[in-house]
């Protein structure tokens, strides 16, 4: 250690802080490059994906009305939004990029802000989620691109039925569908799929219940008034989401669904 | 009371810097962390070693020259106090006690226990003048402050600028200190013709110095002696972001 603390001191005279060319393009650079600005970015990002985390669960909770309603779902989701499927695929690409690109440069810039550390570290009031953002968000997105090569590509597990293996992708129902509820239970039928699925769940509950308090607090609208309410917020929205998709693991894992 | 005192020993800037280890007997519990180095001091200078060099000034926890980081905590375990003000009582008989300087990029270290925190000032700079009427004095009361306004403003003037907030950011951000700053002008009406344009600049210059950014943990609030609330941070990212989209249609 201590080889950084032998920095010089800078006395940063460069160009103009502020571009005064008024362009939209240099407009976006500062922005983007501020770090406030930067994480205004990454929070409305991050705020668009848990709402989508919470509709692509209640969707799943489908699978407690049986094969049919999950099924015609996925069909609808499918094939009846026809180019609205690529426009919202394309839309939840860009802006879990965006999310995952900026807040991965902030991580880098900010990792070089103290190359010392200290030898005797200590907090006060840190709380384990807050410190653990970039982890837990690592584990997540790790999990959703396992997710997509899981259920959307079907390249991880195949299904077994009548003694033979079938792709997922291959599966279809009475009516000639995606059988997707037959899918669901192969996958989290595999017990380490399913301990997958749990864990990564654990890893968003984490990252969100910082992570939602810590957007309205990015946009400003965190006070000593709201500041209850944005926590519990927080925890409701991470809770619910945790709690339904916990439970279609679980209870398809144990049993509870489709033992016909 | 009887201490065991781990201080960070660095020569210059350029060298490597170590712990080195002292043992103090007979600390008063009523001296302040800062007297307690005083005597060490003293012993070190008759035993014809070179003391430890720290900075202090008012000793009353107003100047917040008295940077240093103890036990992992920046001015120590009491909450809302200076190292000044920080009394051994605070500490165990045969306490271990560890005395780092702040650790940040933007802080690089003098010596011992000193580090350079002009990146403050320049941030300070950065922010340009405030305009304010000349002439006559104006009438009393013809310049109305509300109170809550007046309240806030105040809070966050109370800022001695000793950048503990960096010191314990585990991002090195000098945020709660660039939105102290912010958010006392913010608050007053002499800080309003320029208040859009010094919520940029400030913050570009604080990126500039090689801070972290925020990512809301909270440790600076904990750390600042002065109890500055992270809520001054909500009110700079409001700041910003009105700024930054004004200068964008204007």
């Amino acid at each position: 250690m201590a080889t950084a603390s032998a920095g010089k001191v800078r006395h940063p005279k460069g160009r103009a802080i502020i571009p005064t060319e008024q362009s939209g393009l240099t407009w976006l650079t500062a922005f983007l490059d501020s770090s406030v600005g930067a994480k205004v970015v990454v929070a409305l990002g991050g705020i668009g994906l848990a709402l989508f985390a919470i509709f692509h669960m209640l969707g799943n909770l489908k699978i407690f009305q049986g094969p049919d309603a999950l099924n015609t779902y996925a069909f609808f989701l499918k094939h009846d939004l026809g180019a609205l499927l690529w426009l919202a695929r394309g839309g939840l690409l860009g802006i879990f990029l965006l999310h995952v690109v900026l807040a991965l440069r902030l991580k880098w810039r900010t990792a070089a802000a103290r190359p010392v550390g200290y030898a005797y570290p200590g907090h006060v009031q840190a709380r384990v989620a807050a410190r653990t953002m970039a982890l837990t968000g690592i584990v997540v997105g790790l999990f959703i691109l396992f997710h997509l090569a899981h259920f959307t590509f079907g390249w991880v597990h195949q299904a077994e039925q009548d003694g033979r293996l079938i792709s997922y992708l291959d599966l279809r129902d009475a009516h000639g569908r995606h059988d997707v509820y037959t899918m669901v239970l192969a996958g989290f039928r595999t017990t380490w799929i399913a301990a997958l699925y749990l864990l990564a769940q654990v890893a968003l509950f984490v990252h969100l219940i910082h992570g939602i308090p810590s957007a309205f607090q990015t946009f400003g609208l965190q006070s000593r008034r709201t500041m209850e309410i944005i926590r519990g917020l927080g925890w409701l929205t991470a809770g619910v989401i945790l709690l339904g998709n916990v439970l279609i693991v679980t209870a398809v894992w144990l049993g509870w669904v489709g033992t016909s | 009371m009887k201490v065991t005192l781990h201080i960070w020993r660095q020569k210059s800037p350029a060298d490597q810097g170590r712990f080195v280890t002292y043992s103090l007997d007979q600390v008063s519990p009523d001296m302040s962390f800062l007297e307690m180095l005083d005597m060490l001091n003293e012993q070190l200078i008759q035993q014809g070693e070179e003391p430890v060099a720290f900075e202090h000034d008012c000793r009353e926890g107003i100047c917040g020259s008295c940077a240093m980081m103890i036990n992992g905590l920046a001015h120590g375990p009491e909450r809302g106090t200076t190292t000044c003000q920080l009394h051994m009582r605070s500490f165990p008989d045969g306490a271990e006690i560890y005395v780092e300087p702040w650790r940040a990029r933007a802080f690089p270290i003098l010596k011992d226990l000193v580090c350079d925190r002009s990146a403050l000032d320049r941030i300070i700079q950065a922010g340009g003048y405030v305009s304010v009427g000349t002439g006559g004095a104006p009438d009393a009361n013809c310049l109305p402050v509300p109170k809550t306004a007046q309240d806030k403003a105040m809070d966050a003037a109370q800022c001695i600028g000793c950048g503990a907030c960096v010191a314990a950011c585990p991002n090195a951000s000098a945020m709660l200190f660039l939105a102290a700053k912010v958010s006392h002008l913010a608050h007053l009406p002499q800080g309003q013709p320029e208040r859009h344009e010094r919520v940029r600049k400030m913050l570009a210059q604080h990126d500039r110095e090689g801070f972290g950014h925020c990512t809301n943990i909270g440790e600076c609030e904990a750390a600042c002696p002065k109890e500055i609330s992270v809520e001054h941070i909500a009110q700079l990212n409001r700041d910003y972001i009105a700024a930054s989209l004004l200068s964008l249609v204007r």
